[in-house]
């Protein structure tokens, strides 16, 4: 426990027990955890980014403010987490900069947690990014924010059946507020500790000559790479003529990302 | 008054003297250079002639060659007779053939063609008319190596823009897909496989008509003077001539057949409709834009405000309010248009 | 077998599979992905259908769009930015200038003489770089610090997309991206700011166009010279009554002027240049939210105001230091500045300008704030005043219009000149603020020459031609 969290520490996020949370600005020496925020543009990301590591970056009613990586921290329960703020991005399929550096660092930073945060006025789209991040990696947590705006236009979202279908966390928040930060820190903590094990939502729809490409491609990637996580992703992106994923397959550093990081329980569901 | 016309006069000459035949870089070197280059362009441009033709299961000839080459049937005799002595092709009577040595030569200038209209089409905002004359000069300029690294950087991609594939690394190719659009029937439909690229006269019709491949056309009237079709809901003819340079492959009868397709152009604010699919005229980054924002088969979409100049309108898409330009809104068809409850 | 033959295996497989899943990969993934959301969707989402009676975001976006209010709300808006931050700069700003010039000035100079500071050491340390600075900071903070924060906010109210919303069009016909006209907004604040804002335009090739363009957006540096000129040679020209009406529709037609050019060049360059570079339009226009005025006050001074006045100050304080210099080192009993000056006299005549004015451009790069005191410093040094002015090197204004006149007019000043001086204020280089921020956020050292070279190239073609029919007309 920290008993020294400075006074005031907490003046957006009521509901929270001080002594638990240290913000630690970009002040970050040594950090037990690497915690990645990824989302779709203007879902309020940097607003949640800044109440997580006490800084103030700049935030704005537009699509796309963060262009480049913000880092920070934050202590929680004894553990040091480094956060990663990624730029806003609809998909990580396509091929602009902004994609690639989203997608690279979920993919080969292997942060322990990657928050998707979530608009949940615009849940359909913003799914869209969700079912893409848990291809790759299944220790996330989804942070329904922006749930004020969704009340003012009379929508309700069932978060416990939308953790049910993708198989993570889902913490209902309102950034600006600080509403449901504490809880979002408590399931980042669980996800990363082990406590919480996931089991994430792939993709179902896909037709029926891709699914078949897949299934053949992911039989001979199990032969190269057993126990990969994410093979089906790694199969689409072969698929698509990924050099940067090619690459990682004739040098063997995909089998890297098999490896489970120290301190952590395997969280893997299903390969 | 100090007199320098002399020394001005001398200076100048030395320095004309001097650019005409500075070593590596003078006017006279680079000019033996670009005839040297325009031969291996006509021999290059003939290599490829003779592989279409093998493709095509054609016979190429001496003929043939010069109509291609739009050069005279003189100059393409001493043409054949340079690429026979270099080993890339022998002749047969009249036919002239590749050799092994001549298809691999011929299937790497293709991939350095279709790899650079590729890159083009996707990665600039070049239009249409400038992809295959830009691929024509670039062709002959990229090593192979530089074609590898452009390759892999695009993704290895297997089709260039105009739905033909790329060699591969090796020279590999799948076999030739889709029959002429002159050989449907009445009422057939079926799926556009490729534009032949050449003539170039009669490639910029078909690009001027809007047609693209993976366009579903569906036959409407064949005669000896024209051809009339439906495709993304607007009605196309052509002189039968001009169709036969569009390759199809023909689709299944039993699916229902979409007639007058709309675009979202047509949309008025307080209407909605759903969306059919993107057309194949829209691709690239713009295309990519447009499918992560969910605009997809299936998608409803209601037009909500217009611009009080006219354009662009703001729709609703999967929740979200977007604003689309005219022009992007063309590309997206749509179907059962209809008044917001 | 080995790992690396396994490896390749899958390699080759993925390529032979590429062929028969045939080119729409990418469509049919998206397909599915959305599919999949949507269904989810419809497991969890409920709205409640009742429809209520009333949509505050819907009727805002009715109102702000609207064919014939939505233009005069969008001028009205800007007239109060505008009209809030010149009126609330000017108070500070004095206050800030008498600081710094008349207080803290000779409080440094005395200082200095105190403790016997050699003369060249002070020159060039108080004289140049203080003054510098000092002049920088009390021209530019004031009224950035109102305009970017009052911007802000209706960035973050969800005004702004609106904005290009409703003038994409127009941009559109130049082969821009409507988000330029908040661009160019911020570029009436500062250039260096609006080029920042170039980064929601997120299409490549028209994120270029609004970075090279945004020059043609009058900043806040260089309306003080607009007005003054102005109103010294334009402004004097008609009947009392109207000067103050006739120099203020005068530099209207410089920021018109600007405009026009921000179109043509736009459309220029989308034509020639920048023709290969990728472009996809897309617009989102998020919901409307209620802003948090605190907190955008402190981000915005944060992050627009301090940064860009930070680098200001950075770059200003050598320029004071070279302005001191041309004008304290001699070579052969004559000033470096003089002999610049003559070198220079010749072209600038040329164009209708003079040396004076093409060497304080030079020197004053920094930041267009400190043209005019350099202009006036440099005209005293080169004709020769005596008693005129706070000596050679050291930056002054007069409280007077009639004063700065007087002393122009000694150096030959004609109205040509006014004129000129205002187009090339419009039609030059950006500030080295400016171009350090295009190269940050290009990384590219062509497209900061570009945005360099087409603008001063423009101007001295301008400045040419002008002064061409005005010495055909004047006979």
């Amino acid at each position: 426990m920290k008993p020294n969290a400075p006074p005031g520490a907490c003046e957006i996020c009521p509901a929270h027990h001080p002594a638990n949370l240290k913000r630690l600005g970009v002040n970050m020496d040594r950090y037990d955890f690497v915690v990645a925020l990824a989302g779709n543009p203007n879902t309020g990301k940097s607003t949640l980014f800044n109440s997580l590591t006490g800084l103030r970056q700049h935030t704005g009613n537009w699509p796309g403010k963060t262009v480049t990586r913000a880092e920070g921290g934050f202590a929680y329960q004894g553990s040091n987490y480094k956060l990663v703020d990624l730029p806003g991005t609809y998909s990580l399929l396509s091929t602009s900069t902004d994609e690639e550096i989203a997608r690279d660092f979920i993919l080969f930073g292997q942060p322990d947690v990657t928050v998707i945060v979530v608009d949940a006025t615009r849940l359909e789209r913003n799914l869209n990014l969700v079912c893409q991040v848990l291809e790759i990696t299944g220790r996330a947590v989804v942070c329904l924010n922006l749930m004020d705006e969704a009340e003012r236009h009379r929508l309700t979202v069932d978060e416990r059946s939308l953790a049910r279908e993708l198989g993570v966390p889902v913490v209902p928040a309102a950034a600006r507020q600080g509403r449901g930060v504490p809880m979002l820190i408590d399931r980042i903590h669980q996800v990363a500790t082990g406590t919480f094990v996931c089991k994430p939502h792939r993709i179902q729809s896909e037709p029926p000559a891709l699914k078949r490409a897949v299934s053949l491609l992911v039989e001979k990637l199990g032969a190269a790479f057993p126990d990969l996580p994410n093979a089906r992703w790694v199969a689409l992106r072969l698929l698509e003529g990924d050099a940067r994923i090619e690459e990682a397959v004739r040098s063997g550093e995909l089998a890297e990302l098999v490896r489970v990081p120290e301190g952590a329980a395997p969280a893997e569901g299903t390969g | 008054m100090i007199e320098l016309t002399g020394p001005i006069l001398a200076v100048s000459a030395a320095l004309a003297i001097y650019f005409l035949l500075r070593p590596g870089r003078g006017w006279l070197e680079r000019w033996r250079r670009r005839l040297r280059l325009s031969d291996r362009v006509l021999s290059e441009d003939a290599l490829k002639h003779l592989y279409h033709c093998e493709y095509e299961q054609r016979v190429a000839t001496v003929q043939s060659l010069s109509g291609a080459l739009g050069t005279p049937v003189e100059k393409v005799a001493g043409l054949v007779q340079r690429i026979e002595a270099g080993e890339l092709a022998t002749s047969e009577g009249a036919s002239l053939r590749l050799t092994p040595k001549g298809r691999e030569y011929a299937l790497r200038i293709i991939r350095a063609h279709r790899l650079w209209e590729r890159y083009l089409s996707e990665e600039t905002g070049l239009k249409e008319p400038d992809w295959h004359k830009r691929a024509e000069q670039q062709e002959h300029r990229l090593t192979s190596s530089e074609a590898d690294a452009l390759a892999a950087r695009m993704g290895n991609p297997p089709f260039d823009p105009h739905g033909d594939p790329i060699p591969t690394q090796r020279g590999q190719l799948p076999p030739r897909r889709g029959q002429p659009l002159t050989s449907l029937e009445v009422g057939e439909r079926a799926r556009i496989a490729h534009l032949e690229d050449e003539p170039e006269a009669v490639y910029a019709q078909l690009v001027a008509e809007g047609l693209h491949p993976l366009m579903v056309v569906q036959l409407t009237h064949l005669s000896a003077e024209r051809i009339c079709f439906w495709a993304e809901g607007e009605e196309h003819v052509l002189a039968p001539i001009v169709a036969a340079n569009v390759a199809v492959v023909p689709l299944p009868r039993e699916q229902p057949v979409e007639e007058s397709l709309e675009s979202l152009a047509v949309l008025e604010p307080g209407e909605e409709a759903t969306v059919v699919g993107l057309s194949p005229n829209c691709r690239g980054l713009e295309r990519r834009r447009l499918m992560d924002l969910g605009l997809l088969p299936g998608t409803v979409v209601t037009a909500e405000m217009r611009s009080p100049v006219g354009d662009p309108t703001a729709f609703r898409i999967r929740g979200a309010l977007i604003a689309l330009r005219g022009q992007q809104a063309a590309n997206i068809r749509i179907s059962s248009r209809r008044q917001v409850a | 077998m080995s790992p690396a033959n396994t490896r390749e295996e899958v390699l080759e497989a993925a390529a032979n599979l590429r062929w028969e899943v045939g080119p729409n990969l990418h469509d049919s993934l998206m397909e599915a992905l959305y599919t999949d959301a949507a269904r989810i969707t419809d497991r969890v989402l409920s709205r409640d259908d009742a429809r209520p009676a009333f949509d505050l975001d819907r009727t805002i976006d009715r109102l702000v769009t609207s064919r014939w209010l939505g233009f005069p709300i969008m001028m009205l808006l800007m007239a109060v930015v505008l009209w809030v931050t010149i009126t609330g700069a000017n108070v500070p700003s004095s206050l800030l200038s008498s600081l710094f010039l008349e207080t803290l000035h000779p409080a440094l100079k005395q200082a200095a003489a105190a403790a016997g500071l050699a003369w060249w050491l002070d020159g060039l340390l108080i004289d140049g770089m203080f003054l510098a600075m000092a002049w920088v900071v009390s021209v530019m903070l004031p009224p950035m610090a109102i305009f970017f924060p009052l911007f802000t906010l209706l960035e973050d109210f969800g005004y702004l997309p609106r904005v290009a919303f409703n003038l994409d069009r127009w941009f559109k016909k130049a082969g821009a991206h409507g988000k330029q006209a908040l661009t160019m907004a911020m570029g009436y604040g500062c250039n260096a700011a609006g080029v920042v804002a170039t980064r929601v335009i997120d299409s490549p090739r028209e994120r270029l166009i609004a970075t090279l363009t945004n020059n043609f957006s009058l900043c806040n540096g260089r309306w003080p010279t607009q007005i003054l000129i102005a109103t010294i040679f334009i402004g004097s020209l008609a009947p009392p009554a109207l000067a103050g009406l006739v120099s203020a529709g005068s530099v209207m037609a410089v920021v018109l002027l600007g405009v026009g050019c921000t179109f043509l060049v736009s459309w220029g360059l989308s034509r020639t240049l920048l023709k290969g570079e990728a472009s996809a339009f897309s617009l989102e226009l998020p919901p409307y939210r209620p802003p948090r005025i605190l907190q955008t006050i402190y981000t915005s001074l944060i992050d627009r105001t301090l940064i860009v006045l930070w680098r200001a100050v950075v770059f200003s304080v050598p320029a004071g230091a070279a302005i001191w210099l041309v004008s304290n080192i001699h070579l052969g009993g004559v000033s470096l500045a003089e002999h610049l000056i003559q070198g220079m006299n010749p072209f600038g005549l040329l164009i209708g300008l003079n040396g004076v004015i093409l060497l304080a451009y030079i020197i004053a790069i920094p930041a267009n704030e400190i043209v005019i005191p350099t202009v006036l410093m440099l005209t005293v040094l080169s004709v020769g005043l005596p008693g005129v002015g706070e000596g050679a090197g050291v930056m002054f204004e007069f409280d007077s219009a009639s004063a700065t006149l007087g002393v122009l007019e000694a150096d030959g000043w004609t109205l040509l000149t006014g004129i000129n001086l205002m187009l090339f204020s419009l039609l030059h280089n950006p500030c080295s603020t400016t171009l350090y921020t295009i190269w940050k956020e290009t990384g590219s050292v062509k497209w900061t020459a570009a945005s360099a070279l087409l603008p001063i190239a423009m101007g001295f073609l301008v400045c040419f031609c002008v002064a061409q029919v005005f010495r055909w007309l004047g006979g």
